[in-house]
């Protein structure tokens, strides 16, 4: 922890045991800037807590600095001030070394304190006289000096439960001398200057080795396993298709083609077309699938072409299905005026195509409400032709069979599923019945209802 | 008449003729540009860029600022060059296209205000309902002009150019524009535009998209069935197709005669009654025969007649149902349903028969790779690569050798194969003249990454990361690449390659021991191997620049990978479930599908468009539809691929979380972040099915986290798990649960268990630890807490379980001599140190005397 020159500065002051603790103390101050002081009284401390490695002057010393330091401010603030007032009150301590820490403290020897400070550790020892103090007890000095002091803050609970990391290995026997890592003091030639004996050899290399932190409690962390290669995680390479740049043979082309269907789509919005034109526009139609898309019809002219040419919705329609916008159409189709016409667009598709379920019921739905408004018969009369075309269809579509409305082919099939498709709309087709009896079909369907029940 | 009738009542006509005319006032002009057009479009063909080029020029004075003109000069200019600059032409389509929809939305707007004045008219139009009509109005706008502006070839150049550039994601959303709107695009067109959709889902691992073009090509080009049939070899089956073929053109033509002669009778409710009656005898004689095939019907809108071929188009479609089987091989080996892409292959190699095989066998070669077969693999490899001098062959044989000898697990021949990849791979580039095509077949990114791996698993991180992040532009946005990284800094952590080197690792290292002072005065420091704060000095500063000086690796680099992994992760599922949940709404109710889109007006999406494909197919199911057809069955298997990647998807990334987690905890913990450690820790073990060794290392680490926060006794409840009643710790996994993480290989792997163990002595990298030592770990971690909680004799019974387990762990070893040094048994102490092989003694007066 300390530099090598520190820790040769730092021993030599513990071994200037002639010179007064006043003298040590003030070549201390200079030879050690502020910020390092702390490591230094660090290292005094855990020497320190060995009892025999320091000798007894040295000890001293080693209070006067741990003490000194710190003295300029009040003693609760000096960091080391528990581990002094322990020293201070302990009874396996020296007795010399508790008086001594109790003057430094001052709180015996009233003004005299003082003057040990003007002393030699070689002076104090010889003129210890254990007698002439009456010493303060732990609680006593830990009330006068310890006092509000916090317990000691770590880092972590792991620094906490730290012990020393010193452990003492005195090499008695001669045998284990030879281990290889040991080194041999004499073979190496040294001059003995400083510390050159063993023990100030210990102190130095602890000076230099030691730690505060000591040793901790020991945790493994084990270390997150790389990832395997997942399956696939490497790149298999496969040739690529060819795409080359494409030209756009749109370029002046000839866009005439649909124009004769957005004539008469044009016209047949406006009117009904001529069996003639009709022929000529589905032709048109079959001899181009893209074309539907290009003939000038959206949503909302819908109605209009319902209205004048029925037959000519349900072929764009049909073709139509595939569109994103198919969608938009149906609405159109199930919010226009109810209308013969309409209906039978409807009717016809269904045979045509797939249409969606939810779409189908909205109709139906439509229709009848707008039948029991107008009341017309003949209106109602189609509609359950249309009811009869939707059912079998239907039944078509979801692959269950049997789901007619007429009498016949109920009786063909017994199957409960069929009342699936209408169970929405049960109550409404029902009323519907009742209020057209007169007509025969009508009259049938409701029979039929009343034993789906 | 007629004419002077068409120009007197449409308004939408005349608008639309009048936009057209504004471009050649004059007709003779037209055709005359007709003419050059024509020449242009020869000259093209035949490759003769120079003369062609001049001709559009010519082409472009007679009609100025013509986007298509333009277009093709762009095009024509770029092949003529010789692909120099694939960015400039990329900028000048994009031009063009931003200038086209300009005009078709303004003239559309135009068209749109005479449409509502127009609608207006309507009789018994209602108000709720006009509204309606204008909303749609819009969006119609786009279709019907669509032939005048259409951008459509555009758009696809663009997206092939980004292709080959290797932008693939940019590519895609390109594409996936067109092919929400594709009904109306010209066939051929289409076509390009789903193969090359095809390419980039496959390249961007999109499965249920590819799945779905797929599905899309299928129907509208009426190519499974024939395939089908030829395969199966089922007369019968054949036989009951043909009927539905007629059924389908009678069910077809049969409205359409009574089309025409109803509609000369005017509009009367007799017609429609006598429709329905006459229908109703047809119906029921086509009922039965229409009964399966109803279905089919939506399969294929296009019916065959539209479709006239020519030879040349017969060749071509000949092509395209190997490329599609090919598709769907790829398609089946990225979801990794082996089975199926076996079945597919085979059928693919029938068509190949006649033609050029390489690619299948190529494929044939990846599908033995990937189920385990590598020997096979290997042969299969080398037989398409016999045309070695063709660089792009030579790269993609090289890198999947590599790819083979990876999984091996001998690394050294891997690395070999990909360098040499990566040397074919760039020498594409400086090929003259240089081809479009030599610029996507330039893979080197993908090779990199290849590379990357092999490298961190061979345990250079360094120069593995610098592989990474080359290959940044095609995977940044997959979680794993970040991952890797992450696992490129600790590796080179753990390798003392960043920061002190006496702070590099953990368990591979010694004890340091100084011996202070001699005879009766010798003392024993023992340097702690500290835990906190380990990588605290290397914050920010410490850090490995890899060559090209872009990237730094860090351990703060590697928190950032991680949390966007983490990010990307989050991003991921949260597509996914959305996804699911949506897609499991609309098979519910999968025969409404467009009534639904029906109530919400306006919801296309390229989602419901790939369902659309599939639903249309899906009522087979709960009907009575045999599953042997060809349509039915292939959907199936790519319904069932699509799962199988979902499912593999889901489990990859569970995997992937894991180990971010586990990794972010461990670096938070060594950065002294011990909040954030317990968070990623407790997230581990919050994980749904999370595998029993990083439940083990969730449960160290939240335990040590919540250590430094001062909560012991919570800390003790997650390592108490693991504890039993007579304080025996159970392993806290077993061999089994490694062995399920490393591999969850099917398949017959018969050369598998003697390459497991080249692999693990090959392999550098951190691998999980034995349970054995994962015990050992626990008994060492229990320890300290006992000693903490103040129970000495408690942790010395536990330090002496772990020592029997680690006697050779250094950690182990320290936490007995802590406990000896706690119970003041200093003698114990010594001997154990003296024992530990992992103990280096350090003469500290070499140090003091000089």
């Amino acid at each position: 922890m300390l530099s090598i020159e520190e820790s040769k500065n730092l021993f030599a002051l513990l071994e200037s045991e002639s010179k007064s603790f006043d003298e040590i103390v003030a070549a201390y101050q200079s030879q050690f800037p502020r910020e390092a002081r702390f490591r230094v009284c660090s290292s005094l401390a855990i020497l320190l807590e060995d009892k025999v490695l320091l000798k007894p002057s040295q000890r001293l010393v080693a209070y006067a600095i741990l003490h000194q330091t710190y003295s300029s401010n009040p003693p609760s603030s000096n960091p080391f001030i528990s581990l002094l007032v322990n020293a201070a009150s302990d009874d396996t301590s020296v007795k010399m070394e508790m008086v001594f820490i109790q003057l430094l403290l001052g709180s015996i020897g009233g003004n005299n304190n003082r003057e040990v400070m003007k002393l030699s550790a070689v002076d104090y020892i010889k003129g210890f006289d254990s007698s002439s103090y009456e010493l303060f007890q732990r609680e006593q000095l830990q009330k006068l000096y310890a006092d509000g002091v916090q317990s000691k803050s770590y880092y972590s609970i792991f620094q906490a439960a730290s012990v020393k990391n010193i452990i003492p290995d005195p090499d008695i026997s001669i045998g284990i001398d030879a281990t290889p890592y040991e080194p041999k003091l004499s073979a190496a030639g040294t001059k003995p200057r400083i510390g050159s004996d063993d023990r100030g050899n210990a102190i130095l290399g602890l000076m230099q080795n030691l730690s505060v932190e000591g040793l901790g409690p020991q945790w493994i962390r084990p270390a997150p396993p790389m990832l395997p290669v997942l399956d696939g995680e490497l790149i298999w390479l496969n040739p690529d298709s060819n795409h080359e740049l494409l030209w756009d043979y749109g370029m002046c082309a000839d866009t005439s083609r649909g124009a004769a269907v957005r004539d008469l789509i044009a016209k047949a919005l406006k009117g009904p077309l001529a069996p003639a034109q009709q022929e000529q526009f589905v032709l048109e139609l079959a001899k181009d699938a893209k074309l539907v898309y290009h003939c000038g019809l959206t949503p909302s002219k819908l109605p209009d072409l319902v209205e004048h040419n029925p037959l000519i919705a349900v072929e764009v329609l049909s073709k139509l299905m595939n569109s994103p916008e198919i969608s938009e159409y149906f609405t159109v189709l199930v919010n226009m005026e109810m209308s013969l016409h309409s209906m039978e667009v409807v009717n016809r598709l269904t045979t045509a195509v797939n249409l969606p379920t939810e779409f189908v019921h909205m109709y139906i739905t439509n229709c009848i409400a707008s039948c029991e408004n107008i009341k017309v018969l003949l209106l109602s009369f189609s509609m359950l032709s249309l009811f009869e075309g939707i059912g079998q269809v239907h039944a078509k579509q979801t692959g269950e069979v049997g789901l007619c409305l007429s009498a016949k082919s109920y009786q063909k099939q017994d199957n409960q599923r069929q009342v699936c498709f209408f169970r929405d709309l049960f109550i409404e087709v029902q009323a519907f019945c009742i209020e057209f009896s007169r007509i025969r079909e009508a009259a049938g369907l409701f029979r039929l209802l009343k034993t789906l029940e | 008449m007629e004419v002077k009738d068409s120009s007197d009542s449409s308004s939408a006509t005349t608008a639309l003729a009048g936009s057209k005319d504004g471009l050649a006032n004059d007709e003779g002009n037209l055709s005359d540009a007709e003419g050059l057009a024509k020449e242009a479009a020869f000259l093209f063909q035949n490759r003769r860029f120079e003369e062609c080029v001049d001709v559009l020029n010519h082409l472009l004075e007679k009609k100025k600022g013509d986007a298509k003109v333009l277009h093709n000069i762009a095009v024509a200019e770029y092949l003529r060059e010789g692909f120099t600059d694939p960015r400039n032409l990329l900028d000048a389509l994009n031009k063009l296209k931003e200038q086209s929809e300009k005009l078709a939305h303004s003239c559309g707007e135009q068209i749109e205000s005479e449409n509502s004045s127009g609608s207006d008219m309507v009789p018994g139009s209602k108000s709720n309902s006009a509204s309606i009509h204008q909303s749609s109005a819009i969006n119609s706008s786009r279709v019907v002009y669509a032939q005048d502006f259409d951008t459509s070839v555009t758009l696809l150049n663009i997206a092939i150019i980004l292709y080959h550039i290797h932008e693939y994601s940019q590519s895609l959303s390109v594409l996936e524009k067109l092919y929400q709107n594709i009904e109306p695009i010209e066939e051929q067109i289409a076509l390009r535009v789903c193969l090359l959709l095809l390419d980039v889902a496959l390249v961007c691992e999109d499965v249920s998209k590819a799945a779905g073009v797929i599905q899309y090509l299928e129907k509208s080009f009426g190519i499974t069935h024939a395939v089908g049939q030829v395969d199966s070899g089922c007369s019968t089956q054949q036989q009951s197709n043909q009927g539905m073929k007629i059924a389908i053109t009678s069910s077809v033509t049969a409205p359409d005669v009574s089309t025409t002669d109803s509609s000369g009778n005017g509009n009367s409710s007799d017609n429609a009654l006598g429709r329905t009656l006459t229908d109703e005898t047809l119906e029921y004689e086509t009922l039965y025969s229409t009964l399966d095939t109803v279905s089919e019907k939506l399969e294929r809108p296009i019916s065959n007649d539209n479709l006239k071929l020519s030879p040349d188009q017969e060749a071509s479609s000949i092509d395209l149902k190997l490329n599609l089987h090919l598709y769907k091989v790829r398609l089946m080996l990225l979801a990794r349903n082996l089975k199926a892409a076996k079945r597919e292959i085979k059928l693919a190699m029938n068509i190949a028969r006649f033609g050029d095989s390489s690619t299948a066998l190529l494929l044939k070669s990846q599908l033995e790779y990937a189920r385990g077969n590598h020997r096979k693999a290997i042969k299969l490899l080398m037989t398409t690569s016999n045309n070695r001098s063709d660089q792009g062959i030579l790269c993609m044989f090289n890198n999947n050798m590599g790819c083979i000898y990876q999984q091996l697990g001998k690394h050294h021949i891997s690395t070999l194969f990909f360098s040499k990849a990566l040397k074919c791979s760039t020498s594409l580039r400086s090929e003259k003249p240089l081809k479009l095509s030599s610029l996507s077949q330039e893979k080197s990114l993908f090779i990199l990454y290849n590379c990357g791996l092999q490298y961190l698993h061979c345990g250079k991180p360094v120069v593995a990361a610098q592989c990474f992040d080359k290959s940044k532009p095609i995977f940044y946005s997959r979680p794993i690449i970040w991952l890797r990284f992450a696992e490129c800094c600790l590796s080179a952590l753990e390798k003392g390659l960043l920061g002190k080197s006496d702070f590099s690792s953990s368990e591979g290292d010694v004890v340091k021991v100084h011996v202070v002072g001699s005879g009766k005065w010798r003392h024993l420091v023992i340097d702690d191997l500290s835990l906190t704060n380990r990588y605290h000095k290397c914050l920010g500063e410490d850090a490995v620049v890899i060559p090209d000086g872009k990237l730094r690796l860090s351990v703060p680099f590697a928190r950032r990978c991680l949390l966007n992994a983490l990010y990307l992760l989050d991003y991921t599922e949260n597509l996914q479930s959305s996804a699911s949940l949506s897609s499991k709404e609309e098979t519910n109710q999968s025969t409404s599908a467009s009534a639904k889109s029906l109530s919400q007006k306006n919801t296309v999406t390229s989602d419901s468009k790939a369902f659309n494909a599939t639903s249309a197919s899906m009522p087979s199911t709960n009907g009575e539809l045999k599953e042997t057809k060809g349509g039915t069955l292939s959907s199936m298997t790519l319904q069932s691929s699509i799962s199988l990647h979902e499912e593999m998807r889901r489990k990859e990334n569970n995997m992937i979380r894991q180990a971010v987690l586990a990794n972010l905890a461990y670096l938070e913990l060594s950065l002294g972040n011990p909040v954030r450690a317990l968070s990623a820790a407790k997230e581990i073990l919050q994980l749904p099915d999370c595998s029993k060794m990083y439940t083990f290392l969730g449960h160290v680490y939240a335990a040590e986290a919540l250590c430094y926060l001062d909560r012991v006794g919570e800390a003790l409840e997650h390592l108490s798990i693991y504890v039993s009643e007579t304080n025996d710790v159970q392993l806290p996994y077993s061999d089994e649960d490694m062995e399920k993480w490393r591999i969850d290989k099917s398949g017959d792997a018969y050369e598998f268990a003697g390459t497991q163990n080249a692999k693990s002595s090959e392999v550098q990298g951190i691998i999980f630890q034995k349970p054995e030592v994962a015990r050992g770990a626990l008994y060492v971690n229990l320890a300290a807490l006992s000693a903490i909680q103040g129970n000495a004799e408690q942790a010395d019974m536990f330090v002496n379980k772990a020592l029997s387990v680690l006697p050779d762990n250094p950690r182990a070893v320290l936490g007995g001599i802590y406990v000896d040094l706690l119970l003041r048994r200093t003698q114990n102490a010594v001997v154990k140190l003296r024992q530990c092989r992992h103990v280096r003694f350090f003469p500290a007066h070499l140090t003091s005397s000089s």
